[in-house]
């Protein structure tokens, strides 16, 4: 029941058809020759953890859900010693579902990364996480994937960040993509280097919408001419809906790893003129409890000195403030904007993890 | 294709100021449509008076400050249609109009228009009719008498059950006249059914939050019936105290104002204890009878002030609470070990 009381949106997830759909491939190189020296290591099943660590480095395998390189990850996490290794698939925001087709189509693959993961940072315990409050699918996620128990994480909309309190009993955990889990198995079974990355493309304007194991580095316009556009989008999005980027030319603008979706749509883009009238939902809805209504008023009017008092640093960026907010006012992308020029410990915001060498 | 910079989310919630501001119309209509029913055309006269006063006022306001009119602005058409409501059927025409200017030029416009004001346009506007014209303003027309629209409204004028409590009387009405209304007073506060719906509405659409009017309504309950001014008992002195006079209507429309409210959940409950707490002492040793419009315009300055103070206190529930937590997850891989890596 822990989920029925958290704090946040319900949204209409809208991930299909996409994620019903096969994953198609979408390659603009030929890259089957690039690979490790496999032969360099023994079999499979006997790798020593640190030997996985150095495959995983040298098939320079990146975890799609915040930019790390995975051997990092597992480097550190062997070091430190963790309890259980989730393999994540929660796609919480509406439209995406780039993690969980893969799970779901490629799952023995996804499941053998998965014990690559747990035998190379020593855990004893497996699983995927995967949303729960995805209603609208016509395929049913097992509840078991290869013997891996799948743990639904329940809640609204901003889950992701949540999915350490489901493992609450099996502390301490690491959290790796299930691309990345499917990048890793290719990696140490076929010796093959993270030459691809999967993305959804979808929005109201994309005819085709599908997920797609696509070349890292293709143009983001050309991703969206093999899943056709419908209608001409006025909003082309690199990442979700609630928290990507919006994308200004498609033509340059490459997928890489962590770009997870393409979206492209096409809406009313009539100014409305409104006022904030203080109706207070942002602050009910903000998952950290934080009181974005005071933030915001805080920034227009250039009191950056309270903003410490009302814990900005404790924003996770989510984007439910400016979701709910009626007024259609910014107060996610405010925040964003005075977070980067504060100096950190008062508030200031930690640079992005892909920034980070 | 021409492609806009947009910020995220990209995706938006369908409600808009328009939808929050119309529901409040939606709520108001039913009341409009009862007092129609008990005094006639005149009810229904005197709200598009106010209104398009309000309107014109509002307009003039924003032209002045040289910005460009919003016509999906519905929020002095709210005000506009929240002051007749608390007046008597046989108000006249000028009163309202009077209040309706002092409500957008004084109190809501020069604070910086929709959304800044300090304190409620329609509980200010009563404050100033309630002052400069108590003789006109708290003696009410029995209902059922269709008043003419316009020219004199001659009729037989009494006081509201509100100031038989206060001076220390049992009103006697019977009960079903007091759920429905049916009873000497404002010409849209006494219809208790239609409020309570109105206010299940409100709630349902989330355009007003339960805590404050529940809290509200609750502690008005407790302090009547353990401190009744009738002589009657507790229970008769909770009913009597709840259902005649505005206090309804105040929890539903003025109380959950969206502007002058605090907006944080704990703030909510205190508010609605300490201006139900207000509201009674008013009663009992203030000068008037109906006694919500200046309880709401004083908890109205207070709001801030109570925002602020559970913001400090959820701060210290957060050291409490959440700082071990927080060390605990301070394990997780976070910095990588780049030396360690290279080893291997």
């Amino acid at each position: 029941m822990a989920g029925f009381f958290t704090r946040g949106i319900i949204l209409e997830q809208r991930k299909e058809p996409a994620l019903s759909r096969d994953l198609r491939k979408f390659f603009n190189v030929n890259t089957s020759k690039i690979t490790i020296d496999r032969d360099a290591y023994p079999p499979v099943d006997q790798l020593t953890p640190q030997q996985i660590i150095a495959i995983a480095k040298e098939a320079r395998v990146v975890d799609e859900r915040d930019g790390i390189p995975l051997h990092q990850k597992l480097a550190m996490a062997h070091d430190t010693g963790v309890i259980t290794v989730v393999g994540d698939a929660s796609d919480d925001e509406p439209y995406i579902s780039s993690q969980l087709n893969p799970l779901l189509k490629k799952s023995e693959l996804a499941v053998e990364g998965l014990g690559l993961a747990q035998r190379a940072v020593g855990a004893q315990h497996v699983y995927f996480a995967v949303y729960k409050n995805i209603t609208d699918i016509f395929t049913k996620i097992p509840r078991k994937i290869g013997g891996v128990e799948v743990r639904r994480v329940r809640g609204r909309y901003p889950a992701e960040y949540r999915i350490t309190d489901e493992f609450a009993k099996v502390r301490p955990v690491l959290l790796i993509g299930a691309g990345a889990l499917i990048h890793l198995a290719r990696a140490v079974l076929k010796g093959k280097v993270q030459t691809t990355c999967f993305i959804t493309v979808a929005g109201n304007c994309v005819a085709n919408p599908t997920n797609l194991e696509v070349s890292l580095g293709m143009p983001v316009m050309q991703v969206l001419e093999r899943c056709g556009l419908s209608a001409e989008p006025n909003i082309i999005v690199l990442g979700g809906s609630m928290t990507g980027k919006a994308c200004t030319d498609p033509d340059r603008a490459a997928v890489t790893y962590n770009t997870g979706a393409v979206l492209a749509f096409y809406e009313d883009t009539k100014d409305r003129r409104y006022k904030c009238i203080g109706c207070g939902r942002c602050v009910d809805v903000c998952p950290e409890n934080l009181t974005p209504f005071y933030i915001n008023r805080c920034i227009e009017h250039g009191r950056l000195r309270d903003l410490p008092f009302y814990e900005i640093d404790r924003c996770i960026g989510c984007g439910t403030c400016s979701y709910i907010c009626p007024a259609n006012l910014d107060i996610s992308a405010n925040i964003k904007a005075v977070r980067s020029k504060l100096p950190r410990g008062k508030g200031g915001s930690r640079p992005d993890a892909a920034e980070r060498p | 294709m021409l492609l806009k910079d947009h910020n995220a989310p990209h995706i938006k919630a369908r409600e808009t100021n328009r939808t929050v501001m119309g529901d409040a119309i939606i709520a108001l209509l039913p009341l409009y449509l009862m007092a129609y029913y008990f005094y006639g055309l005149r009810a229904l006269a005197l709200g598009g008076v106010s209104v398009v006063t309000c309107v014109v006022a509002d307009l003039l306001c924003v032209l002045l400050r040289g910005e460009k009119p919003n016509p999906r602005d519905f929020s002095p058409i709210v005000t506009g249609m929240i002051i007749p409501l608390m007046l008597p059927a046989n108000i006249d025409y000028a009163i309202v109009v009077i209040g309706g200017l002092f409500a957008i030029l004084f109190v809501k416009q020069p604070f910086g228009g929709v959304g800044q004001n300090l304190f409620n346009p329609a509980a200010g506007a009563f404050a100033l009719m309630a002052i400069s014209w108590p003789e006109k303003v708290f003696l009410y027309p029995e209902p059922l008498t269709r008043l003419a629209a316009f020219g004199e409204t001659a009729t037989k004028l009494t006081e509201g059950p509100a100031h038989a409590l206060k001076l220390g009387g049992v009103p006697v009405i019977n009960a079903l006249d007091m759920i429905t209304g049916n009873f000497a007073g404002p010409m849209g506060a006494t219809n208790i059914l239609v409020l309570a719906t109105c206010l299940i509405y409100l709630i349902f659409r989330r355009t007003v939050s339960w805590q404050t009017p529940v809290t509200f309504l609750a502690t008005s309950a407790l302090i009547a019936g353990l401190f009744p001014r009738v002589s009657t008992g507790a229970l008769n002195s909770v009913v009597l105290e709840l259902l005649s006079g505005t206090l309804m209507f105040g929890a539903v429309f003025l109380l959950t104002d969206p502007v002058t409210s605090p907006k944080r959940g704990l703030s909510k409950y205190i508010y609605g204890i300490v201006a139900a707490v207000v509201t009674m002492m008013f009663r009992r040793f203030g000068g008037y009878e109906q006694t919500v419009m200046f309880a709401v315009l004083l908890m109205n300055a207070l709001a801030p002030v109570i925002d602020r103070l559970s913001e400090s206190i959820l701060r210290i529930l957060r050291r409490v609470h959440l700082e071990p937590r927080k060390r605990r997850n301070a394990r997780a891989p976070r910095r990588p070990q780049e030396k360690k890596a290279a080893q291997v």
